[in-house]
């Protein structure tokens, strides 16, 4: 006899369980905040509230280490990076011709992105960036899932300096750590410009000379009109190429806030979302956050991709 | 390039926009507090600013655009 119910959970547990989250729901939302301005106080127990938080947006000193300042935010970055890590090892050390169930997610995962750089920048292109771009979306998309489970933001510990501060932190809510991806990206932008297309070619972008002196040596041989016709454009050619310098650094800062910005906007919505109404109204948040986890991770790999192609492309086949 | 590299290109513009006028204008604070030429320098960081957003925006958005309009303006 079929089981009657949803993806094989008997209707009786489903109604049961709503209830019970719609029970919650009531009295937690006659405890928090919104409740007691609304209801005045209806003598709940305080335990059922959160206490009131206090985001602040420099990361935390937990310890030093060899007098260097070791925060919150950068023993999750080693959290990450150890899940990460060990994932790849783990998967790695006994692969498989039958993957189990590692092994496909993570050749689904790989598949999709490999995929996913050779159609923006090409086959073979593609193959070479595949390293970098996907080293930064799984970092990145690790470290915004990870930051949403329980323990980041509130194992407590002392630290420093003597006061109570969290143990882990989002290390994307930290301004530092994507100000580092985005040199990260930066820099393997150059270098992929240099090496495909030649130092002085790559250079020829930013420093752009060569119509003003062939306007300047027109002018020299007597031919005035052409002369100063090629200095002016001259001119033009050195002033694109100062703003193409400058529009290399804005792509660091918008790079950097843009990541920034949406991970520490997420954890202070969190944040907010369960103090405002304890335990429940946190819920549908915790999974916007794991789609803005996704979206932000992909669009940081997928821009620093799209930047890699456009370096590597030649001049003028980029403007044709 | 195809669809994926055209919806990147566009995700790209908010951030830079914003990104070069506030780069621009904290540069030009910064600069100013320094050689005390207030408030000159903020004005032609803002400015500059706005012509690297223009210049960046066009370029990113050149693919959209055409190729024929696209080769004579440069």
């Amino acid at each position: 006899m079929p089981k009657r119910g949803r993806l094989g959970v008997p209707f009786s547990v489903i109604v049961g369980a709503s209830l019970v989250l719609l029970a919650l729901f009531v009295v937690s939302f006659l405890a928090g905040p919104v409740g007691r301005s609304i209801f005045g106080d209806l003598g709940l127990p305080s335990w059922l509230g959160v206490p009131r938080p206090d985001p602040r947006l420099p990361a935390d000193t937990v310890f030093h280490l060899f007098g260097f300042p070791v925060t919150n935010s950068i023993i999750a970055t080693w959290l990450t990076i150890i899940v990460l890590v060990g994932v790849s090892y783990a998967v790695a050390h006994r692969i498989r011709l039958i993957p189990g169930r590692l092994q496909s997610l993570l050749e689904f995962a790989l598949g999709w992105l490999l995929n996913f750089c050779q159609e923006v920048a090409g086959e073979k292109n593609g193959r070479r960036f595949f390293p970098v771009v996907t080293t930064i979306f799984l970092f990145v998309i690790m470290n915004a899932w990870l930051s949403l489970l329980p323990g980041f933001g509130s194992i407590l510990v002392t630290g420093a300096e003597g006061k109570a501060v969290h143990l882990l932190r989002g290390a994307n809510t930290d301004i530092n750590t994507p100000l580092a991806l985005a040199l990260i990206s930066f820099v393997f932008v150059e270098y992929f410009g240099i090496r495909s297309l030649g130092l002085f070619h790559y250079l020829s972008k930013f420093v752009n000379v060569g119509q003003f002196s062939r306007g300047a040596g027109q002018l020299f041989r007597g031919k005035f009109r052409a002369g100063i016709s090629g200095l002016f454009t001259g001119i033009i050619d050195i002033f694109v190429g100062f703003l193409e310098t400058l529009s290399e650094l804005v792509r660091i800062v918008s790079f950097t806030f843009r990541l920034f910005g949406n991970m520490t906007a997420g954890e202070i919505l969190l944040l907010i979302a369960a103090f405002l109404v304890p335990w429940v109204l946190a819920l549908p948040f915790y999974g916007l956050e794991l789609l803005v986890g996704f979206v932000q991770a992909l669009i940081f790999g997928g821009l620093t991709l799209v930047f890699f192609t456009i370096a590597v492309m030649s001049h003028k086949a980029e403007t044709a | 390039m195809k669809k994926w590299g055209m919806a990147l290109r566009v995700t790209g513009v908010g951030f830079y926009v914003g990104g070069s006028i506030v780069l621009g204008v904290f540069a030009g604070l910064w600069l100013d507090s320094k050689l005390n030429t207030a408030p000159i320098l903020v004005i032609v960081g803002l400015l500059l600013g706005l012509v690297v957003a223009f210049y960046g925006v066009w370029k990113m958005l050149a693919p959209f655009i055409g190729k024929e309009r696209d080769k004579e303006s440069i």
